[in-house]
């Protein structure tokens, strides 16, 4: 390898790294509400497209600036977030775990087929921050809207962060998730719990989506399907319910994706990052925090 | 009295109840069966080919319709089914239309979907030995290269896109002898795209012209960084990109921020769509297509209009639906269909050897030819992304 080849596999991780806060956002939706439901929402990341896609619909008679349009996303997150709730989640027994994960199977293809049939499965253009800003630093190149996506994610982070551990929703929260008869007991409405959780991490969801849209310039239905395999991924490797693993198991996804890209071509690519996959379900299945009682 | 009245009110009632069906035997339908993908990323495909269809058949009723085989007349009516881009689910469908009186059907969207369910057409028409489906089936869009080689019931209205790419690389040549270098760009997992590339590829060679090198990608990729860093590394003066709309765009977005500005681009043929201009306009300005339909002649202009108000928007693809729907009216009435639930199989076969014997058909922007295999030699022109819309840059044949 010559040295121009080390600059742009420097480059590809630092680019991946960028991408994957998409990613570390998703992987939050899908950890917290398995941290506070222990189960898994797989419509979570077609949720998140199609709340950026809501935000395209809401202001569709606006010339809206993008901070507008992401905050739109946001908004239609909540609300799909709530309803994915009430139509998968709700009314389906709790003793049966393969149920609910089979509602959000449906709701995935349910959101897809929606939005396909909105648009007519034609990809749409997505508003950006930043996306005429390119910094250079010496051989290396980093992307303004990629910046701004990252540093939008850390910030989404932190806040999330705040409200689960700094206030009394995120104190519910927590105790819903770790002992629920007894929050039950304490007067904690668990009907409330779910639902905000659903909207918030809906909210959070938006952002993604809306980032995912804003990172790549445009919507496509064809999103829905790869967001939610890496969602998944992430989730996995960063620990079922750990928010620090999914942060930093979305950045090593995205590093890695891209790196192997540069290394052995897009034919390959996702065989290393489902290998790696394979490898901490095999030797780490708690993840990357895992304690050391949760380890083989 | 009484019973006169009761007996005259019979007779009318009865006079009128043939009126009536003498009236409903005048007017017959014949009924087209399309499918194609309506549901999926590709949804817009399906949309557009039915909007085409109805738009066609719109425009035939008007003009009285198609005279049958024992010269009554019969209005088209057409039911467009969804086959979802999916080989299983697309033979399903063609199993499903020929159980009923069709006597042929148009689709479908996808090439796997096409290669798949040719593959258990008869392949010889009249060979007792082979169990094979013995329907017709006139394909619009699915457009890799020879399909209709498959079976001698399989016949296709699509463009030949080896032609198109040939003309193109030798005008690139004549036109700009300077350029010398050409990347390519393709999106690895779509079996068109794929294919197509490989033509690109081809004539590029063929032309004088140095491929330096290929960059690859799925069609559900988000970044291209890597691919488009690979792409400024090799300095081309052409770059030609096999890749539908959403990684097109990608791709060009790319190539906008890394600095890549090629003395010429060229692109897949069904990216000469709205879907491209909607989605990178200012990226993709100048980029060439070769296409088969362009608004260019006044036919072109009316059928465009007439698909438009069906709902859909006409390209290369739908324009082919629109122009099969001619097609068939003129074999019907040539080979004189009955369209009879008791004539079902012979129409069939009337329809096929009819289609068949067909040298040359009608198309928007010419005369079409047809080859031996069954497949079309239609008339194509170069457009070029110009001011946020696709305009004509040159007719190979003028």
């Amino acid at each position: 390898m010559d040295l121009l080849d080390l600059f742009d596999a420097v480059q590809s991780v630092a680019d991946g790294l960028l991408f994957g806060s998409t990613y570390a956002l998703l992987g939050i939706g899908f950890t917290l509400i398995f941290g506070v439901m222990h189960k898994i929402n797989l419509s979570y990341a077609a949720a998140s497209i199609g709340a950026a896609y809501g935000s395209l619909l809401l202001l569709s008679g606006f010339t809206a600036p993008a901070i507008i349009v992401f905050m739109a996303a946001a908004l239609c997150g909540g609300v799909i977030g709530a309803l994915v709730y009430f139509i998968g989640f709700k009314f389906i027994p709790v003793a049966n775990p393969l149920a609910t994960l089979m509602s959000t199977v449906g709701l995935l293809l349910l959101i897809d087929e929606i939005i396909v049939h909105t648009t007519e499965g034609v990809p749409l253009a997505y508003p950006a921050l930043y996306s005429d800003v390119v910094v250079r630093l010496g051989p290396f190149m980093l992307r303004g809207d990629l910046m701004f996506v990252f540093l939008l994610g850390c910030a989404c982070m932190v806040l999330f962060l705040l409200l689960l551990y700094r206030t009394r929703l995120g104190i519910a929260t927590r105790a819903v998730s770790q002992q629920p008869i007894a929050s039950q007991l304490c007067g904690i409405s668990i009907l409330q719990v779910n639902v905000l959780t659903f909207v918030v991490t809906g909210m959070l969801g938006g952002i993604a989506g809306a980032m995912s849209g804003a990172a790549i310039g445009m919507l496509s239905p064809l999103l829905a399907q790869p967001l939610t395999v890496k969602g998944l991924i992430v989730t996995v490797i960063g620990g079922l319910g750990s928010i620090p693993g999914a942060i930093i198991a979305g950045l090593i996804v995205g590093g890695l994706e891209s790196l192997f890209q540069f290394l052995r071509g897009v034919t390959e690519r996702d065989l290393y990052i489902m290998m790696l996959l394979f490898a901490f379900l095999v030797f780490r299945p708690g993840g990357i925090f895992a304690k050391a009682a949760g380890r083989d | 009295m009484r019973i006169v009245s009761i007996a005259a009110a019979a007779l009318l009632a009865g006079l009128m109840t043939g009126l009536s069906g003498g009236a409903l035997a005048q007017e017959r339908t014949v009924k087209i069966s399309g499918f194609g993908a309506k549901s999926g990323v590709v949804r817009v495909f399906g949309v557009n080919s039915e909007a085409a269809m109805k738009a066609a058949a719109e425009e035939i009723n008007k003009a009285g319709g198609v005279t049958l085989g024992d010269g009554t007349k019969a209005k088209f009516s057409v039911a467009f089914l969804d086959d979802r881009c999916n080989a299983e689910e697309g033979i399903s469908v063609i199993r499903r239309i020929a159980s009923t009186d069709a006597f042929v059907a148009v689709g479908p969207t996808c090439s796997n979907v096409a290669e798949s369910l040719f593959g258990i057409l008869q392949k010889k028409a009249g060979d007792a030995s082979d169990s094979g489906l013995q329907f017709p089936v006139f394909a619009d869009v699915a457009a890799k290269g020879g399909l209709a080689a498959i079976s001698e019931w399989a016949f296709r209205n699509v463009p030949s896109e080896l032609e198109m790419y040939k003309s193109l690389f030798a005008w690139l040549k004549r036109e700009h002898p300077n350029l010398k270098t050409i990347y390519g760009g393709v999106e690895k997992d779509f079996a068109h795209s794929n294919a197509t590339y490989g033509v690109m590829k081809k004539q590029a060679e063929e032309n004088g012209f140095q491929v330096l090198g290929t960059g690859e990608w799925l069609l559900n990729d988000t970044t291209f960084s890597t691919q488009v860093r690979e792409m400024r590394r090799a300095n081309p003066e052409i770059v030609a990109i096999s890749a539908h709309p959403f990684t097109t765009c990608g791709v060009l977005r790319e190539m906008d921020r890394q600095g890549v500005k090629p003395k010429l681009l060229i692109g897949l043929t069904s990216s000469s769509s709205i879907e491209t201009l909607q989605g990178c306009a200012k990226q993709a300005e100048g980029i060439i297509i070769p296409t088969s339909f362009a608004p260019v002649t006044p036919e072109a202009k009316a059928a465009a209009e007439n698909v438009s108000k069906q709902g859909g928007s006409m390209d290369l693809h739908s324009a082919a639906a629109y122009e099969i729907m001619f097609i068939l009216k003129d074999v019907i009435e040539s080979q004189k269909i009955m369209a009879k639930p008791d004539t079902v199989q012979a129409d069939r076969n009337k329809m096929r050897q009819g289609l068949a014997a067909l040298k040359e058909t009608k198309g928007l922007l010419g005369t079409v030819g047809r080859t031996n295999d069954r497949e079309a030699i239609k008339p194509y022109l170069y457009v070029h992304a110009k001011d946020g819309s696709w305009q004509v840059l040159h007719k190979p044949s003028s």
